[in-house]
Parts: structure tokens; sequence; C-alpha cells
């Protein structure tokens, strides 16, 4: 059961990260927003700090998963888990690039 | 392969008034060129994908021990399931955002603001700029302007297409959607309401009358179009 | 010398017939839990709803043949169409391969059958009857016609007054217990009931694929299964969810749908991917080129699927950041899909490919795919998706997808285990003229449809106009629709005159090396005569002698002297054998079940409220009996499993297969409750009309019954379960967690008190919520009067305890997802 651990968690990582970044955005874009005396600049930062703290967390559980201490017991399951903590890591970086790229409310 | 041989022969005889591929206005024309490149991105992959597979079956087969497993893995998967795709992914991505932002309703000078409501199997048009005035069926605009059409529903979702113009946004009960039109030139351009509203949906129709300018000045004034 | 071994092979074979073989005549159609006879009748349902819907699809494209064809009103037309996405997602498309699945896994994973074989009985009967009563209301003329996605306030009762909008909601609901019953069976299977030897890093490949499928539909369903829920409260009861006037979101319905939309199309295409990684390399005479970049590019795949729902939704005005994110998770998707078909192609390159039938298949599923995949690129491009949506692009995009990408492989799969399912190899060869046709008749229907979508054909108009230019590209796609039919029934055709009158085949004819290969054909009730070790991911390429040395019961309980269906549990990770798991025998409760289900589901279409509630009581009761009918009287100790290993029962082990099915179960159902949540929170942040005139004061007497609710219940009943551990009386535990669950069922009830069930969305989602936290404290409650009951009867010792840690399991859900459910009702009133 904790192989199976190790196959989703940064994945599963990715999507609470990623649905939480675009929840976010819909508050920033909300009548709440501005209602809370907020600037649209403070709500892009907002976003911005969320990204970097998906990337910071993904990059833990990509090294996390290659130390010797939490690595899988079989070699098959040990690979597949670092190849996806790579593609949680790719996810999250390029999924998110729109809170840098984009116009924000539009 | 296919895809692209059958383009040209159909664009001719046909009347095309809701072709998107026939632009009219600066965002249908972005989108349709869009189209077009994919397109031709499209049918190359194709051409790849098919290529490499006709040729397995040439091949009397490679060897199959942990090396050529890892020669062959490093090929196809790293190379081009990886790197390939992802590579024109990213550039896809870029421009379809590019493209994505160019379309958006910033506010400018010379925008004209006009409204749309939609309701089963109807559409009634309502200007700003004239206060009062309201229309149905068919919405005036001045050509070689951008306008903001704000668009929302008085019963179920419908949605506000003129493909030659721009891309649909839906009309959504309780909210109220901004699309960016432009036509370049004065003419009628025919809309429909692209989100299924039940037995009337077929029906669902409108116009787009685009005037030049001193016809809009006069719509405005009150004067029959 | 080949006889010895052939004698000790049938003395097996006559000892374990007549154990796991269903009942004589008509009587074991309704009582077998056989995997074997499940399959092949859900096989056989899946196939005919396939007819039906392709039978629909014909009427749309005679409707659409020539301009203004006056065949067919749009009131017969919407439901014709809405019927036809409905029959082929819902009643053909997932059906099919649970079916395939529920045939295969266990003889390809080394064991006798799935982990719950009443769940796949009765997951099975469920769906026979909610298809028929979906096929009913069709002939009847009350079908549903709001479309397959059935987005209010369409689908409202102010604009589809009818029952057929009921019929949809409540029809397919039911359905889908087939789905998640069948998904929690795939998990547990693929996680404890496998071959001895059979590490996570030597799965068969294609039940890789089914875990990672079977995690989606328990994580993809609940969302829909929730939005159907309200949608349904809504029409019945006036609860305003989706009526902007009164706080409600029609965008809300949107987002639950397409939460479960768009991982459905990747739980329709992995099963296929599963099955191309399973047959190609066979074909190629070769092992699959990157088996880890391929298990991880399915299980990439799933949960990416997750994050692109909005891009169906690019046209309602959602703020261009939103749309970008989802954008990107489309192309990105794109990855994965794009590392499995470099690796096929790579593996025909590393093997010497053969182009018998099912080969031909997978090569039409490589170019119709690649083409619905790359026009599938195209609307994840956002401003290109504001032209293509809601036209034929779309309508082309996703049959290729679907067709190509679902069908085709499946059409392979079914030539390909052919002898497994029925023992004979194929003689007949219509299937190489039939798979033609069908090419030509798929691309002939829907190449030019892309092309109509462009030129402005929008999808579910009742009929063409003359003058549009499209007619010729229609007349041309209904002429072309019409082969493919014939092409499909040829399919048909060809398939059930192999299978019912073909020559025998002999066993493994195309030398693969998975287990499922390694059983007499077609593989007899009990699978597998023992449980097999392997070492590798293709034993029988490594060991061709392990179909006999199963036979002569040379593997884990090749000794059946206790009479009774048992089978090998191992560990997740590294396959140890674990425990001897009993199962059960053929039973008419899973189908008296569905029926009594079936009268649950369909009341409410008539508002019988009081046969609804009924009904809900014989389930509970079915269920009771159901649950009653395992378990031992007395303490076995370790048994003899073969190859001088002892193990327990699973009766006697902390945590029993009843145990891990409840896990899962409870995963879709914190699925179901997130969703509920974040229905909550997305009212609040985007529908219009918020804050609501009047918020919920939240008092002290509520929320301090809560607390001490759910203190008590979750404490009571680990006490329970440590006293029956050590001997001891387990009664006042069990007293002080029903007090406790009572506690927490009157902290909920007391929003009932303080809301108007229709006065605002956001009394609705109250009554939601609270309705929720109340319906679970009832179902942890009466688990533990059964627990109760069976203490008294002495089925549970300290030795067998495992059903104290099931109770617990529903105890502490129970009292977690009230604590955050109430917690989220009253937080407003706290903050106020």
């Amino acid at each position: 059961m904790t192989d199976i651990l190790r196959l989703s968690l940064p994945l599963s990582v990715w999507i609470a990260a990623f649905s939480a970044v675009y929840g976010l955005e819909g508050i920033v874009c909300s009548d709440h927003w501005a209602a809370a005396g907020l600037s649209l600049g403070q709500g892009r930062a907002a976003l911005l700090v969320a990204w970097a703290a998906a990337i910071a967390v993904q990059v833990v559980l990509l090294a996390g998963l290659r130390m010797p201490r939490f690595a899988s017991s079989l070699p098959g399951v040990q690979r597949i888990a670092a190849i996806l903590a790579a593609v949680a890591l790719v996810a999250t970086v390029w999924s998110l690039l729109p809170v840098a790229a984009t116009s924000l409310c539009l | 392969m296919v895809i692209g041989g059958t383009t040209p022969p159909m664009l001719a005889g046909c009347e095309n008034r809701l072709s998107a591929v026939q632009p009219a206005g600066p965002a249908a024309d972005i989108i349709a060129t869009l189209w077009w490149v994919m397109l031709g991105g499209a049918a190359a992959i194709l051409l790849l994908v098919l290529v490499l597979l006709a040729l397995a079956f040439r091949r009397g087969g490679g060897p199959s021990d942990a090396a050529a497993d890892s020669r062959g893995e490093a090929v196809w998967i790293k190379g081009l399931g990886l790197g390939f795709t992802m590579a024109v992914l990213a550039a896809l991505s870029a421009w379809g955002l590019w493209i994505g932002e160019r379309l958006l309703p910033r506010p400018g000078p010379g925008v004209v603001a006009v409204e749309a409501q939609g309701r089963q199997w109807a559409w009634r048009f309502s200007y700003p700029d004239a206060p009062g005035r309201v229309t149905e069926g068919a919405l005036h605009i001045p050509a070689g302007r951008p306008v903001d059409v704000r668009i929302t529903s008085a019963d179920v979702i419908h949605s506000f297409w003129v493909p030659r113009l721009a891309g649909k946004l839906d009309a959504i009960p309780g909210h109220v959607n901004t699309l960016r039109i432009e036509a370049w030139r004065p003419g009628e351009y025919a809309g429909v309401s692209a989100e299924f509203s039940g037995p009337g949906y077929r029906r669902h129709h409108f116009t787009v009358v685009a005037h030049d300018a001193a016809a809009w000045n006069a719509f405005l004034a009150g004067g029959t179009p | 010398m080949t006889d010895k071994p052939r004698l000790t092979a049938l003395r097996l074979h006559k000892a374990l017939y007549p154990i796991w073989r269903n009942d004589p005549g008509w009587k074991g159609v309704l009582t077998t839990v056989n995997n074997n006879t499940i399959g092949t009748m859900f096989i056989l349902g899946a196939a005919g709803m396939f007819l039906a819907g392709g039978i629909l699809a014909m009427l749309i494209r005679a409707q659409l043949a020539s301009p203004r064809s006056a065949f067919m009103g749009p009131e017969v037309y919407n439901q014709i169409f809405t019927m036809h996405g409905t029959i082929m997602m819902f009643l053909f498309a997932i059906p099919f391969f649970e079916a395939l699945t529920v045939f295969l896994l266990p003889a390809m994973l080394g064991t006798r059958d799935l982990a719950f074989p009443r769940l796949g009985a009765y997951g099975f009967w469920c769906y026979m009857i909610g298809a028929t009563i979906m096929i009913v209301a069709l002939l009847a003329g009350v079908a549903p016609d709001g479309g397959w996605f059935m987005y209010p306030p369409l689908s409202s009762s102010a604009h589809s007054p009818g029952i057929n909008t009921d019929i949809w909601l409540l029809g397919i609901s039911f359905i889908e217990i087939s789905a998640i019953g069948a998904a929690v069976e795939v998990v547990v299977t693929v996680l404890r009931y496998r071959a001895v030897g059979m590490t996570l890093d030597r799965l068969p490949i294609f039940a890789w694929y089914m875990l990672v499928v079977a995690v989606m539909i328990l994580t993809a369903f609940p969302p829909m299964i929730l939005g159907s829920l309200i949608l349904e409260l809504e029409r019945a009861f006036d609860m305003p969810f989706f009526q902007a006037e009164h706080g409600g979101d029609s965008l809300l319905w949107q987002h639950l749908f397409w939460l479960f939309g768009h991982p459905e199309v990747y739980i329709i295409f992995l099963p296929a991917a599963g099955v191309i990684s399973a047959i190609l390399p066979v074909m190629a005479r070769t092992t699959l080129l990157g088996y880890g970049w391929v298990v991880a590019a399915a299980i990439s795949l799933a949960v990416l699927s997750f994050g692109l729902w909005v891009h169906h939704m690019f046209t309602t005005g959602i703020p261009h950041m939103g749309l970008a994110f989802f954008s990107a998770v489309s192309t990105l998707v794109a990855v994965p899909t794009g590392v499995q078909i470099f690796a096929w192609i790579g593996t025909l390159w590393k093997g010497r490919p053969r182009m018998h039938l099912p080969m031909l298949w997978i090569m039409g599923f490589f170019v119709t795919f690649v083409m619905g995949g790359l026009t599938g690129v195209m609307v994840a491009m956002v401003p290109f998706d504001w032209q293509a949506h809601d036209t034929y692009f779309v309508v082309a995009h996703l049959h290729y997808v679907l067709i190509g990408g679902y069908v085709f492989p499946m059409i392979a799969g079914i030539y390909y285990w052919l002898p497994v399912l029925t023992g004979r190899k194929r003689f007949f060869r219509m299937g190489e003229v039939a798979f033609w046709l069908v090419m030509a008749g798929f691309h002939g229907t829907f190449l030019l449809l892309h092309w109509a979508g462009l030129l402005g054909m929008r999808r579910r108009v009742d009929s063409i106009e003359a003058g549009s230019g499209w007619e010729g590209i229609n007349l041309l796609a209904s002429v072309s629709g019409f082969v493919l039919a014939i092409g499909f029934g040829l399919v048909v055709l060809d398939v059930a005159a192999n299978a019912l009158v073909a020559v025998r085949g002999r066993r493994n004819p195309w030398n693969a090396g998975t287990l499922e290969w390694a059983t007499p054909i077609p593989s007899p009730a009990y699978n597998v005569a023992s449980i097999p070790v392997v070492d590798s991911r293709y034993p029988l390429h490594d060991n061709p002698g392990l179909p006999v040395q199963i036979a002569r019961g040379e593997g884990f309980l090749g000794h059946p002297t206790r009479n009774r269906r048992e089978t090998l549990a191992v560990s997740v990770s590294g396959a140890r054998p674990d425990f001897i798991a009993v199962m059960p025998r053929n039973s008419i409760v899973p189908f008296a079940m569905a029926v009594v289900t079936s009268v649950m589901f369909m009341a409410p279409v008539w508002k019988g409220w009081w046969l609804m509630f009924a009904s809900a009581g014989g389930v509970a009761m079915l269920a009771m009996v159901w649950a009653w009918a395992g378990g031992s009287r007395h303490d076995e100790g370790l048994l003899d499993a073969g190859r001088g290993v002892t193990l327990p029962p699973h009766t006697e082990i902390s945590h029993p297969p009843g145990w891990w099915g409840s896990l899962f179960l409870l995963l879709a159902d914190a699925v179901l409750f997130g969703s509920l949540l974040f229905g909550y929170a997305f009212l609040w942040t985007v529908a219009p009309n918020w804050p609501p005139p009047a918020i919920l004061e939240p008092g002290t007497g509520g929320p301090a019954l809560a607390a001490g609710g759910a203190v008590l219940a979750c404490g009571g009943i680990r006490g329970a379960d440590q006293a029956i551990r050590r001997g001891r009386a387990p009664w006042p535990g069990l007293v002080a967690s029903l007090a406790g669950l009572a506690a927490l069922g009157g902290a909920a009830w007391t929003v009932f008190g303080g809301t108007t069930h229709d006065a605002h969305a956001y009394d609705a989602t109250l009554w939601v919520i609270a309705g929720y936290a109340v319906f679970h404290a009832g179902v942890a409650g009466l688990m533990a009067l059964f627990l109760m009951a069976r203490i008294r009867a002495g089925f549970i010792s300290a030795r067998r305890c495992g059903d104290a840690r099931v109770v617990r399991l529903w105890i502490d859900y129970a009292a977690l997802t009230a604590a955050l459910g109430l917690g989220a009702a009253w937080l407003p009133g706290w903050l106020a």
C-alpha cells in the first residue's frame, strides 16, 4: 500500500494545487476580493506565491522519492515513482504558467 | 493526408454565410489562420506517424536484449514521445495563449458597447449609446470599430455566435459575458445560437448588420436601419 | 509420461468443479456470482446496447441525409440524439470494458474469482435493469430530450416539465452503481488477489491500466452522481441549486458534469490502451517497449485528465487565465498519450509484427485515433475552440477518438481473447471484409463533418437547411454511415458465428506470455486449478510448463479439501501469500437487491416517496442478509494453503476484504462529499444573488452535540474494537458509539430547523450537507447494530475481529464528514 502511495502522491498533490490555484483565481476575480479591499496586483502576487509554493512542494517530493529511505524496495516501482514525480513537477510548472503569462480577470 | 485534399473544392460554390474559415473581421481572421497552420502541422504529424508505422512492417525485427530496449526507450519514448510532443505542444500553446489574449475585450478608445439577450427562441438587442432603442433579431454595429457585446439570457443557456466575425460566447442566466467582435466592412453577417435550447433550437437565428459611419450615426439617432 | 499429470489434473478439476459451478438451469443465471458467467452476460448486454445506440445513429443520419427532412420532428429527434449519446457513453462504452475486465482479470492475475463476486452480480443486474428501463422509456416516447449533458435550466422543471429528465437523472445514477461496484472489485482484486510472486512491477500491463481506470471511476463518477442528485432535488422540491434568481448557478452543473465528463473520456480510452498494450507485443512477437514508462504514462494520463474539465466550458465566459490553465493541461495530456503511441510503434520496430485480424484493427486504431488526437489538440486551443465548440467539428473529433480510440481496440480485443471466451479458434473469415467496410464507412462519415462544422453546422440541429453548403457532406456522411453500420453488423455476425460454431482451438494460439492463456479454454468456473507462482512479467514465456503445473495443483490451494470456494490473497506490493479468502456461494440476494434498488430509484419519477423509503428499507434488509452469509462461528486457526505454507482464513485477519472494499467505496464517497463542499464554495464565490438574505444561526446546542457525538462515536467503537481483541465485553463501547452517532444525526437535524429548503441556493446546499451527515450517521448506526447481532450470534471472537474494523472505518468516516460538513454549514454564522 505504501507503494501505491509513492505512485499516487506527487500527481495527487498536483491536482490539489492546480484546483486550489484555480479556486484562488476565482476568488481574486470575484466581488469578494475587491470588497475585502484588495487590488488585482495583490491578487496576481498571491497567485504567483501559490504557484511557487506548489513547485517547491513538488521539488521536495521528487527529491524525497529518490532518497533510499523513502524509495520503494521494488526497482520497477521505484523507477515509475521517480518518473511520476518528475511528471508532477513538470505539470505544476506547465499548467500554472498562465498566472505569470496571461491577463487577470478578463 | 485526406484532410488536406478536401478543402479547396468545397470552398467554391457554397453560400458560406456561417463559415468560420471565411473571416470578415479580425477575430475570425486570426482564428482561421490558427486553424490552417494547425491543419498543416497535424497533417505532417499524421504522415510521420503513418510512415513510422509502415516502416515497422518492412524490417526483420531488431535485437531485444536489455541494451537494445534502453536504446529503444531513448529514441521512441524520450526522444519522440517526450521531446517531440512537448516541443510541438509548448510552441502551439504559447501561440494559442497569445492569440487568446489579443481577442479579449480590453477597454480602449472607440469601443462600442451593445447588449444581447437570448431567449427561447429569439434575440433582443439594445444599445447603451441609444437608450431605449431595442431591436429584435438584428444587431446593428458600426463597421471597422471594435464592438463589445454584453450577452445574457432570459431563460435557458444560449450562445451568441457570428462565425464570420468571431468565436462564440454563451448567454447564461444571471451572468453577463462580454464578447469582442468587429466587422471589417459594412454588410450583413449571419448569426446563430450555438447552445442546444430545446425544440426551436435550429431556428434560433439572428443577423448582425454592420453600418458605415454615417449609417451608424443615423441608426443611433433613431433612423430606421 | 503425459498420462499421469493429465489424470491428476482431471481429478483436481472434478474436485473443484462442483464447488465453483453455477446452479443448474435457468436458476443458475439469476444466482450466479461467477466472473466468467457474469462477464459473458455483461458482454452480451453491452454489445446489445451498442446495437441499440447504432440504430439511433442510423436514424440521425437518415434525418440529416437531405435538407429539411420531414422524417422526424424536433421533439423526436431530440430524444434520439440524447439517447444515442447516453446509450453509447453509459450503457455501452463503460459496461463493455467492465464486462471484458470482469471476465479476463481473474485468469490474467492467476486467481479464482474477483474479490467480491456478489457485488459483481449485483452491479450486472443493476446495469441490465437500468438499461432496460432506459430502452423502454425510449420506446414509450418519454426518453430524455435535453442532450446527454442535461444542462439546466433547460433540464429544470420550468423548461422540461415531463418525466423524461427524471428518468435520465435517476436511471443513469442507478446504472452508475454497476460502474462503482465494478471499480471497487477491480481495485481490490488487482491489489490483493494475484498469483504469488506477481509483484507490482510484474503486473500484466492490462491489469495496471484497469487498476488506474477503476480508481478513476471511483473519483470521477461521484461529482456526476451529486449533480444528478441535486438537479433531481431541484426538480422535485424546488431547491434552487441552478436557478440564478435564487442564488443558484447553472454553471455549477457544468462544473460537476464535466468534472465527471472529461475523466470519463479517458476512463473509456485507457482500457482500450490497455488492450493494445497487451495485444500489440504479442502480435509483434516481442515484449512491450518501456513497461515502466507506459505504466507512468497511464497514471499521468489518469490524473491529468482531472485537470481539464473546464475545456468543455471555454465559451462560458470564464476569465482567460482560468481558461489558460485548462488549455495548458489539455495540451499536456497529449504528452503521455504521445508516449504510449510511440512506445507501441517502438514495440513494433523491436519485434516482427504479424498482420492477424486483431492487429488489423489496431492499425485502424492508429490511423483513426491519431487523427482524433490531433483535432483534440486543436480544440484545446482556446481561440479555435471558440469557433469549433458545439459544431460538427467536435462531433467528428469525438467520434474519431471514441470509435477509433475505443471501439476498434475493443474489437481487436474480442478477436484476440475469443479463444479464452469461447474455446474456439476463428474459422469464418468475414472479419477482414468487415474491417475494410468499417474503415471506409467511418472515414467517409466523419472526415468531412469536421469541415461542415467549420462551415457553421451546429451540433444537435434537427435538420439541415438547403443552401447551407453542407448538403453534399451530409449526404456522403449518411451513405457512409450505413456502410459503417453494415461493417459493424458483419463484425457482430462474424464474432457470433465464430463463438457458436467454429472448431475447438488449442490453448494459447498466439503464444502469449500472460496467465489468462495458462488455463484450459474456455476458462473453467474456478479459472485456475491452483494459484501459480510466477517470477516475471511473461511467466508463460519463461516457463512453458506452467499450465500443466497449475492444472496438477502444484501451485497454492491445489488440494480443495474444505469444500468451499477458496482463493489466495497476497500482500499488495510484494505479492507474498497473506491469507485464504473464502468466496461466497451462488446466491439470489444480488439479483433480488438489484430489483429492489431499481424500485428505490424509479419511485421518485412518479413522486412515490413512500415506495422509495420502503424499498430503501428493503435494500438495507437485503444488505444485512448479504453480509450475514459470510463468516464463521468458530476459530479455524492457520490452514494448509499448499506448498508447505499455512495461512489464516480471511475471517481471522485484522483488515478483511470487506475493509478494503469499504476503503475504496469510501474514497468515492469522499469525492462526492468534496464535490458538495466545492459546490458550496463555488456558489458562494461565483453565483449571482449572494449573499443569501438570511444566514443560519449556529447557536450552541448543535455544535456541542456534534463535537460530543463525534468524540463519543469514534471513541466508543475504538473501545469496542479493543475489547473484542482482548476477549472482553464490547457492549459499553458499542452503546457509546451508537449514542454518539445519534447525537451527530441530531446536530445535523438542527440545520433543517434553521433554514428553509427552497428559499435560496444557500439553504438548499445546507440541507444537502445536513442530509449527508444524517444519512451516514444512520448507515454507520445500522452497521454498529449489525455488529452487535453478529457478536451475539457468535461470529466475533478475539481472532475473528475484522468485522469490527470495518464498522470502525464507517463510523470514523461518518463522524469526520459530519464534523467537516456541519462546520462548513455553521462557518458563515460564526464569522458574521
